[in-house]
């Protein structure tokens, strides 16, 4: 007997949002300076709903809701009605399902086989199908495996019913109907399944309302009706359905594959309008990228954040490492500094963490000698200092194949095609060049020169210049140039 | 009460000018009058503030300093006056692989610039020009330096330094002003300060506080940094073969 193991996640938006907020909650206590905390977050006894404009229902609700006669199922007025503070939440079907590949991801380590299940039949049902009697072997025995999944389920800190049976189909009716129970004998199994009602089954309504009109209205009775009765009152789907649910037929279900690259996504519990009060859930995501990175012993030098606004469009902010990293405290400060002077355009819902490409820990490359630290060293600096002050502050100036004295050095830092075999040298290149040559204004004396200088030939405008070193009152050394039009130019500096 | 002078007086901070001392190391300048009166050089980590206008010669005096120790490790220029010439870092004696440059877009940003690097280990010499600098951030960078064995090189205007170099200004009405800027000017806690002032084919070298040794005015040296036309011009002057001079360029 094939053995599935059900997990309907009833509340995945609201539990969302219940993380984040403690997350939130958590390092502003020891924080006074911040004021509009009363505004942005919530107290812990806020009823909250999420509300499915769709269908005009709530269709997730806290205890504190419930406890206000809040309902599943309410419209948006009646729920307003009966509690006029209620905080209600969007409910998404795409952010749904993202949470639900996150959990997914979570327990991919620890189970092969798992169908994601929230788009089968959308009646924001969402539920993940995981397959159990391969994995007893391995786990030794069927308590062990559980303890590990409901662990795991723990650590993601969600709310859900479950059950187990011998398809997915069977499983998911069982755990609709809040059995919460680990059957893995087939008796067992039928006993539970024959006590639900047809109406959690995902039998259509016609269905169903015809069967409750001879009578059938629970699963026991139906499953005892023989096939070839059934077969020829109803069409193929419902057969099809009604085998599976009694354990006859092999599920025909794409499992789940973990995407290559790494993807966390957070719904944000409020509106965010300032990027350090982002911090804490980046960090949060922080952590989920270095568990990654190290389960499977990998560092990564480029991550992405995006940030989601409701109306403008999601901005991306690239962050690189010149050395490969995988801890928090080594990606949460660049984070930190290069958003310092980041204005958003509008207030933040949501933040995903992307990394694409990673590296491996190469064992082999490390030396003791101290050129290795230096070599860190400097690596780390120029990933803080672009951090800061923007990819294209620093610089190391190269030589280049030009004559001229504006031509003659290049600063992309990575000039590596510049082998330097051509490098023009000169003795009379000043330390520094301006942007753009200024006009002679003040009294100087010629120590040097003149030395003329064309431009290339292959040059739009063709130049000819006559250049001088030139000595002001105060002793300072300029580059200057006679142009021919014989106007006085000066472009650099001798320090 | 004398018992607890002498304890005072063993404190290792406390220096007094008849010793004659030294134990930290420092790095010659190659100017024979100038190492004199610096006891030695440059001190080799520390802030060193040069106040000089740009152009006199002032990195080019530092030309053994920045280029002949800790070559593995990085020379950075934080918000340089203008675009570095990678053949003049050559003539120099750097490599540009040796070499980084940092552009901020303003002091502040220079002086974390400054101190990541000092603090970063990676850096020999950071090379950082900024316009005023008070105590507290001289501090700062002081210590940074001092604890990662490196050395900062502080380039400021020379406005106000003006009275100190022994240029008296005209109008007596804005004396205390200016030596209350010179004082506070002059107290930055540092390994030296000096003043430049370029003479022609010399620079005059003010050293306004050293660490560890007196302050000396006007040691003038010998310092052509640039080429010149001085072979031509005493061909020219030398010249008897013909009488008439085709140009004449000074």
């Amino acid at each position: 007997m094939m053995l599935w193991a059900y997990i309907y996640c009833y509340q995945l938006t609201l539990d969302s949002y219940i993380k984040a907020a403690k997350t939130k909650r958590a390092p502003r206590q020891g924080s006074r300076g911040e004021s509009n905390g009363s505004s942005s977050s919530l107290p812990s006894n806020t009823p909250i709903a999420v509300y499915c404009s769709k269908t005009n229902k709530i269709t997730q609700c806290n205890d504190i809701a419930k406890k206000e006669g809040i309902e599943i199922g309410h419209g948006l007025a009646q729920a307003a009605a009966l509690c006029p503070y209620v905080h209600i939440l969007p409910f998404s079907e795409e952010v749904e399902r993202h949470m639900l590949t996150q959990l997914a991801h979570r327990l991919y380590p620890l189970a092969s086989d798992i169908v994601l299940d929230n788009h089968m039949h959308s009646n924001s049902v969402s539920g993940l199908a995981v397959r159990l009697d391969n994995l007893t072997h391995y786990y030794g025995g069927h308590a062990p495996l559980w303890k590990t999944l409901t662990q795991a389920l723990a650590e993601a800190d969600i709310r859900y019913h479950f059950a187990s049976a011998w398809t997915i189909e069977a499983a998911k009716v069982l755990a609709l109907h809040k059995l919460n129970t680990y059957l893995h004998t087939p008796d067992d199994v039928k006993k539970a399944l024959s006590t639900c009602p047809l109406s959690i089954t995902a039998l259509s309504p016609k269905v169903t309302d015809s069967l409750a009109r001879v009578g059938i209205t629970r699963v026991q009775q139906l499953l005892a009706m023989p096939v070839q009765e059934l077969g020829r009152r109803f069409d193929n789907n419902t057969i099809i359905y009604l085998t599976s649910l009694r354990g006859e037929t092999f599920p025909r279900v794409t499992l789940f594959r973990p995407l290559e690259h790494f993807d966390n996504f957070i719904l944000l519990p409020f509106d965010i309008e300032n990027t350090q009060h982002l911090t804490p859930f980046v960090t949060q995501q922080f952590e989920h990228l270095s568990h990654y990175l190290r389960a499977r012993n990998l560092y990564t030098s480029s991550i992405s954040v995006h940030i989601h606004f409701r109306e403008a469009p999601v901005m991306d902010i690239n962050i690189r490492s010149a050395l490969p990293q995988s801890s928090v405290e080594s990606w949460l400060p660049l984070f930190s500094l290069r958003t310092e002077n980041l204005v958003l355009p509008e207030p933040a819902t949501a933040i995903a963490l992307t990394c694409q490409q990673f590296e491996e820990i190469d064992t082999q490359n490390g030396d003791f000698f101290s050129d290795r630290f230096n070599d860190i060293a400097q690596k780390q600096l120029v990933g803080r200092l672009n951090a800061k002050l923007g990819d294209n502050s620093t610089f190391q100036p190269h030589a280049a194949d030009s004559h001229q004295f504006e031509y003659m050095t290049v600063t992309e830092s990575s000039a590596g095609h510049c082998t330097g075999n051509y490098a023009y040298s000169s003795d009379i290149t000043p330390t520094f060049t301006f942007d753009v040559p200024k006009p002679l204004i003040q009294a100087t004396q010629i120590c040097f020169g003149p030395v003329r200088l064309h431009s290339e030939w292959w040059h739009d405008s063709p130049t000819k210049r006559d250049y001088f070193i030139a000595q002001t009152e105060q002793c300072v050394r300029l580059l200057v140039f006679k142009d021919e039009e014989s106007s006085w130019w000066v472009q650099g500096l001798f320090c | 009460m004398n018992k607890s002078l002498s304890v005072l007086n063993n404190h290792p901070h406390i220096w007094r000018a008849r010793d004659q001392k030294q134990s930290e190391a420092k790095f010659s300048l190659g100017f024979p009058r100038l190492d004199k009166a610096l006891n030695g050089g440059v001190a080799s980590i520390g802030l060193v503030r040069i106040s000089s206008l740009t152009g006199v010669g002032e990195l080019t005096l530092f030309k053994r300093v920045i280029c002949q120790h800790r070559t593995h490790k990085l020379v950075v220029f934080i918000n340089p006056p203008g675009l570095l010439q990678s053949p003049w870092l050559e003539n120099l004696g750097l490599k540009a692989q040796q070499v980084l440059v940092v552009k901020t877009r303003s002091e502040q940003e220079s002086l974390w610039a400054a101190e990541q690097c000092l603090k970063s280990t990676a850096c020999h010499c950071v090379v950082l020009w900024s316009n005023a600098v008070n105590p507290k951030e001289a501090r700062r960078l002081q210590v940074a330096a001092t604890h990662n064995d490196a050395l900062c090189l502080l380039y400021t205007p020379p406005q106000q330094q003006a009275s100190q170099l022994g240029y008296p200004k005209a109008d007596m009405g804005s004396d205390s002003q200016a030596n209350l800027s010179n004082e506070s000017g002059s107290a930055l806690p540092i390994a030296l300060d000096i003043a430049l002032k370029g003479k022609p084919h010399a620079l005059a070298v003010n050293i306004r506080k050293q660490r560890h040794g007196w302050p000396k005015d006007n040691i003038v040296i010998s310092h052509r940094w640039t080429p010149d036309n001085h072979a031509i011009k005493w061909a020219m002057a030398h010249n008897t073969l013909s009488d008439q001079a085709l140009h004449s360029v000074n």
